[in-house]
């Protein structure tokens, strides 16, 4: 496989806060990466990083090319949503269109126009007449219309209810991933994409708590529900983080011995939100 | 890298509906004088016999000409000073509400580099500006003038003969087609000082662009004791090397003015060699690519979203 994304020591800082504090991971060819990471983590640094919108120390290789001094080259196959608010008011669909066209060499207007005629997002409507669901429609109409190598969608539901959340995620994984492409997510709705995630990745205060694959999590980590003297057994095993649900003991293991832990309780695989507060909050005691 | 100019400055006209709106509102304003002028004019035929544009016992073909270079003129000016702060407000919003409304995230995920932005907005200011303003006092010019032939008409001339055979329009025209391009040249400097305030401040562009123009003098001239930064700015405003001298002695005779078709040309008068080989105009440009450049690095490195 090759990596589209190699960052080796990557780190940022401002002033004396390390947003990002010497991180190092790969993405590879054709996978849908979960980025998660609290507020302030240093998600939205890194995609930063990743996208050329700011320097930083250690090696980035995107595709190949230094995102910060090869931004041009790179966002000719790089795509992202920073955020559903950053279409300009002012601007209408059809310049939006016409702009899009004349700049990027990989945009298709058919494609675009095609996606849009499904919505109802008028072609004439200026982006401030558009609610916020339609303004989310047609940047993604936009960015799935640009024949790009990796798409970087940072919070791109933030604001959206649950329908549009939907609508958006199902036309990601059916009109624009094919196996080919690669994406590279944020948001804190996990449990909404973790069904359509490959690979998850924890960020906190700057650091990365986890890199993995989905299919990798059985193996990697248990849940245990269990209570009174089990539980007491369970804590000697060392469990990252224990919390109450109803009376009872709910334990998450990393690398532990499953048959030694089902003698103790009900055993399974954590989501990944609980998973993600498990190593967020274990790391923090 | 031009398709991206012509398309990043097309985008400059949409979101800045001013570039167009201002002086079309400028030539409306005129034109509606105009008319006005005549209603009361015609009020008063007997004395405004007297007046330039509907006195039939307008002499020479230079006083004919003069008069309607004058008219032309007349109606040009005011372009010029609504253009001038409409380039004021332009420059200054220019690279700071893409960075208010953060669309600058949206305008960095496409393939454009940094200076390729900041050249079309300077490009706008200094290009598309005086294109459409111009485009705008041409349609004026012959609004005004048809206003005035039916005026004319009315008061029993012959509009042909006075005005559309008299009119200037080419020289006027291409004259100011120049001027208008070589201005933005010439005060470049603060077009790229706007731009850059532009493309730095945190907040209120307006004030932190003419600050500096008051306080950075006044610095010099207490610490210093010089004034090297206010006469700068000051010639900047006064010596315009754009025209030929004009010779008084030419002009007047004996405080009479003498009608002279040669003299009554606004193209006779511009003087793009001096212009051109101008070390003043030089350094001004000098001092904007610095600016420009400034504004590139602000717009690239800073990351305030």
């Amino acid at each position: 496989m090759t990596s589209l994304v190699t960052a080796s020591n990557v780190s940022k800082h401002f002033g004396k806060v390390r947003a990002v504090d010497d991180v190092s991971f790969e993405i590879e060819k054709g996978r849908i990466m979960g980025l998660f990471g609290p507020n302030g983590a240093g998600k939205t640094t890194l995609l930063k990083a990743l996208l050329g919108l700011t320097d930083c120390e250690g090696q980035l290789s995107v595709l190949g090319l230094d995102p910060f001094k090869q931004r041009k080259e790179l966002m000719q196959n790089i795509c992202f949503i920073a955020d559903v608010a950053v279409l300009p008011g002012w601007i209408k669909v059809t310049q939006l269109l016409d702009f899009t066209e004349a700049t990027h060499p990989n945009f298709s207007r058919a494609h675009a126009e095609e996606f849009l005629s499904r919505t109802k997002v008028r072609p004439d409507a200026r982006v401030r007449e558009l609610s916020k669901g339609m303004i989310a429609q047609l940047h993604l109409s936009i960015i799935m219309s640009i024949d790009a190598k990796l798409l970087v969608l940072d919070e791109p539901t933030l604001g959206l209810d649950p329908i549009f959340r939907k609508e958006f995620y199902s036309n990601l994984l059916n009109d624009y991933f094919d196996g080919e492409r690669t994406i590279l997510i944020t948001t804190h709705q996990v449990e909404e994409i973790e069904n359509i995630l490959t690979d998850i990745m924890f960020i906190n205060d700057g650091r990365l708590l986890l890199d993995t694959t989905m299919e990798s999590l059985p193996e990697l980590f248990a849940e245990l529900m269990t209570s009174g003297e089990n539980a007491e057994k369970a804590r000697r095993m060392n469990p990252i983080y224990e919390r109450d649900v109803f009376g009872k003991k709910v334990m998450t293991f990393e690398n532990v011995d499953k048959e030694h832990l089902a003698a103790l309780g009900e055993v399974h695989t954590p989501s990944v939100v609980d998973l993600f507060v498990a190593k967020v909050k274990g790391a923090a005691a | 890298m031009i398709k991206h100019q012509f398309a990043l400055v097309k985008r400059e006209v949409w979101e800045h509906r001013s570039l167009y709106i201002t002086p079309a509102v400028v030539g409306l304003v005129l034109v509606l004088a105009v008319l006005t002028a005549f209603v009361f004019a015609s009020g008063y035929q007997e004395i405004v016999d007297i007046g330039i544009v509907g006195a039939q016992n307008i002499a020479g073909d230079a006083e004919r000409r003069a008069a309607m270079f004058a008219l032309l003129m007349g109606n040009t000016a005011p372009f010029l000073f609504a253009g001038a702060i409409l380039t004021i407000f332009y420059c200054l919003d220019s690279l700071y509400a893409e960075r208010k409304n953060k669309s600058i995230l949206f305008w960095r995920s496409l393939p454009i580099t940094d200076a390729e932005t900041v050249i079309s907005k300077f490009l706008t200011a200094a290009v598309a500006i005086p294109v459409i303003g111009l485009a705008v006092i041409i349609v004026t010019h012959l609004v005004v003038l048809l206003f005035t032939s039916i005026y004319v008409s009315l008061q029993g001339g012959s509009s042909v003969f006075l005005i559309w055979k008299s009119a200037p329009f080419f020289d006027v025209w291409a004259g100011m087609l120049v001027f208008m391009l070589l201005l933005p040249i010439w005060f470049s400097p603060f077009i790229g000082w706007f731009l850059f305030v532009s493309a730095w401040t945190k907040r209120s562009p307006l004030l932190m662009a003419f600050l500096p123009l008051v306080i950075v003098p006044t610095l010099e001239y207490w610490i210093l004791r010089t004034h090297l930064i206010w006469d700068a700015i000051q010639t900047r405003f006064e010596q315009l090397p754009m025209f030929k001298g004009i010779d008084p002695e030419r002009l007047f005779d004996d405080h009479e003015f003498i009608a002279d078709a040669e003299l009554v040309s606004l193209i006779g008068y511009i003087d793009i060699g001096k212009f051109f080989t101008s070390p003043a105009m030089w350094a001004g440009v000098i001092v904007c690519g610095l600016f420009l450049t400034a504004a590139i690095y602000v717009r690239r490195y800073r990351d305030d979203s």
